[in-house]
């Protein structure tokens, strides 16, 4: 019996050891251009537009590049984040990874990412928004390429906003403005504003910017965290309209962005606050002549929000890195960005891309709005806070949650706030 | 106080039934709403005020679900992992249990607290050493490592189910066997094995049904879309931001029960109870 259990101990021992052996040897940098090879393309395209648009971009660039094929590899949003941690330390990432730029940020600090600035053409770095850059960049380099980015905007019921007499004309909608509109607009059990904030962390501190919220100080694990009256502004008024004006239902709070629709939908609000990507849902979901609109961009002291984009970046180790930025850079020109855009409903980061939008909508369903609502989408403080995901998920969507719901005041949520960064960060 | 006159009292003969059809629906339920919901259109299941019935059926969802996302490779997929490992896991955990529960020895509460305690790791904790040991055996990316992993994933569970069952099969039956002249492997085969059935199938169920759901080890393991299985491509249908198609994910979520409900059909008829009963009179 000993000498079986020996031999067993012997052999996973073995194997254990055979196992913890590295064949990371094979990657040759960024490759030979003459070299054939194929790049594995993981594609996160959600909509069936854009997974057609996407399809159609590689399909060109692989009839123009017969040395360098693409294959396309149809991922999901959902648990990217963790496929990505393991395929990391396993080696084995694909070729072009698309991902939003908070998520990869911790890729790029640990080295995992390429750095794509010697490959991407003048014309692609031209053409990006030098504060989207930011959200990408780090230490001089360019660990991805920002391709899409989302902003939060207002959507309208044109029926009851013009039944209410609301003007929605102009280049910016005033805070002050939104709440007196909500207010107007809520009467007999119907409501001004449903606002989806199951998740608030990100809509309040996106949103924080428009009154110079910082919520942090400084970079990675230094970052200390800053929750003043800037910062706060944000979720007094929303709880002031919730629970004084009353021109916020309370239980839309809870809910989801999508969640709220239906009642969009039914004239329960006349109102929604919520990404602009959810035109599309109005569009595909909404009943029969239901009259829309997207309200000009919110603006406290300015219209700004954090740009969190979706982004296309490289492995560090991967064996064809110039290749794979070569495709990056044509997935950037300006009639693929729009195409994929247009299908997503999101902002493309490019100015040309975004007037081919606006050439091909005519500005309809929202997109004159839309697309003038990313023009002031800039890099938050917290995008580049190292903790930043965990005192998101343990300290600040509780914390909002509570105080949204009126369970907590404005002095212990900025208490919470600041205090829980020490607990996570410390 | 007679059971018989408890059981046949009409109240609470009604009121049993009350309590079993409550049940029933409470159970099916969750299931008609996804199948109605797969036969609505975009703008029936945003509505406000939703029906129960889609007004307007049609099957556009099944065909959208069909089409694009290779729905039928994944099931055959996940039919090949699932079934896979869960005749491994049979073959291997039917000796060990069998060997756990019949024989003392010091290995026996080590083992039975090794299991335990592998039931408490986080998946996350164990993939990444997982991926480690399965790539330079160039078994990423492959059914055949899937299945290794669903299988020792699965093993410490059937194990514990397993041994359960045999320590309930009575010694005396095996006692009887080795008397009439049958040899230990005679015995298993003929005596303990029919004898088990049940649980052999409860354990297979329990396998199935693992592989069948589980969506993290092959997110990690498999990157060639000829290879995903089905839990893959539904998470395709939830895009970023809370984003989810409605309709295409209630239709393939209702495709996806399918495979699992004939195979559960097909068990349960097997899943006989009471076999024992009587077997060794005291």
């Amino acid at each position: 019996m000993k000498k079986v259990l020996i031999s067993l101990l012997a052999a996973s021992a073995l194997v254990t050891l055979a196992a913890c052996g590295d064949d990371k040897g094979s990657g040759s940098g960024s490759g030979d251009s003459n070299e054939k090879v194929t790049l594995k393309f993981q594609s996160l395209a959600f909509q069936k537009t854009t997974v057609a648009a996407t399809k159609k971009i590689v399909a060109d660039w692989n009839a123009a590049n017969p040395n360098t094929q693409v294959e396309y590899v149809q991922g999901s949003w959902d648990s990217v984040h963790d496929q990505l941690v393991t395929q990391f330390q396993g080696g084995t990432a694909p070729d072009v990874i698309q991902d939003e730029s908070a998520d990869i940020t911790g890729f790029a600090n640990q080295g995992y990412l390429a750095d794509l600035s010697p490959y991407l053409s003048q014309e692609t770095k031209d053409a990006v928004s030098k504060g989207v850059w930011d959200t990408v960049s780090s230490d001089g380099k360019v660990f991805a390429a920002p391709t899409l980015l989302q902003s939060y905007v207002v959507f309208g019921n044109t029926k009851l906003l013009k039944q209410a007499g609301i003007s929605t004309t102009g280049d910016s909608l005033s805070w002050d403005d939104l709440q007196a509109n909500a207010k107007k607009l809520t009467a007999g059990g119907k409501y001004g504003l449903g606002w989806g904030l199951k998740s608030p962390t990100a809509t309040v501190l996106n949103l924080g910017m428009n009154f110079d919220g910082t919520f942090f100080e400084g970079t990675g694990r230094d970052a200390k965290a800053k929750i003043g009256d800037p910062e706060l502004e944000v979720p007094k008024r929303i709880h002031a309209m919730a629970y004084t004006d009353k021109s916020i239902d309370p239980t839309s709070l809870t809910q989801s962005g999508s969640d709220v629709l239906p009642g969009f939908f039914g004239g329960k609000y006349a109102m929604i606050v919520g990404g602009n990507y959810a035109a599309q849902q109005i569009v595909e979901q909404g009943p029969k002549g239901f009259e829309w609109e997207v309200l000009p961009p919110l603006k406290g002291t300015s219209e700004k929000q954090a740009a969190n984009p979706q982004t296309l970046s490289v492995p560090a180790e991967g064996k064809h890195v110039k290749q794979a930025a070569q495709f990056i850079d044509y997935f950037m020109k300006a009639d693929n960005l729009a195409a994929v855009g247009q299908g997503d409903w999101l902002i493309p980061t490019t100015q040309a891309a975004r007037d081919a939008i606006a050439k091909a909508t005519g500005g309809k369903n929202g997109w004159t709005q839309t697309l003038a609502s990313g023009a002031e989408l800039t890099k938050a403080p917290f995008q580049s806070v190292e903790n930043y995901p965990k005192w998101k998920d343990q300290i600040a969507t509780p914390a909002l949650q509570e105080f949204l719901a009126n369970k907590i005041d404005l002095a212990t949520l900025g208490k919470k706030l600041s205090d829980g960064w020490g607990q996570v960060n410390g | 106080m007679s059971r018989q006159r408890l059981g046949t009292a009409p109240a609470t003969r009604a009121a049993q039934y009350v309590a079993v059809v409550c049940y029933l629906i409470f159970l099916g339920f969750p299931l008609l709403w996804l199948i109605s919901t797969s036969l609505k259109s975009p703008q029936e299941f945003a509505s406000i005020d939703p029906s129960f019935l889609p007004k307007h059926p049609d099957f556009s969802n099944f065909t959208d679900a069909l089409e694009e996302q290779g729905l039928v490779r994944s099931m055959l997929n996940s039919l090949q992992v699932s079934v896979a490992s869960t005749v491994l896991v049979l073959i291997v955990s039917l000796p060990v249990a069998y060997a756990l529960a019949r024989f003392r020895s010091r290995l026996r509460p080590i083992t039975n607290g090794w299991i335990l305690v592998s039931q408490v790791f986080p998946v996350i904790l164990i993939v990444i050493p997982l991926f480690m040991i399965l790539r330079p055996l160039h078994l990423t990316n492959t059914i055949p490592g899937v299945v290794i992993v669903y299988t020792v994933w699965s093993m410490p569970f059937a194990l514990w189910m397993l041994q359960g069952y045999v320590a309930a099969v009575p010694r005396e039956l095996e006692e009887a066997a080795s008397v009439d002249g049958a040899s230990r492997v005679r015995t298993i085969v003929s005596i303990v094995m029919p004898l088990l059935r049940p649980g052999l199938i409860a354990t297979a169920m329990f396998t199935f049904i693992s592989a069948w759901n589980e969506f993290f080890f092959a997110l990690v393991l498999l990157q060639d879309p000829q290879l995903k299985t089905l839990p893959l491509v539904l998470a395709r249908f939830v895009g970023a931001e809370g984003q989810v198609q409605f309709g295409p994910l209630a239709a393939a979520s209702v495709l996806a029960t399918v495979p699992s409900l004939v195979f559960f059909a097909f068990l349960q008829r097997r899943l006989t109870s009471g076999l024992l009963s009587g077997a060794v009179k005291g």
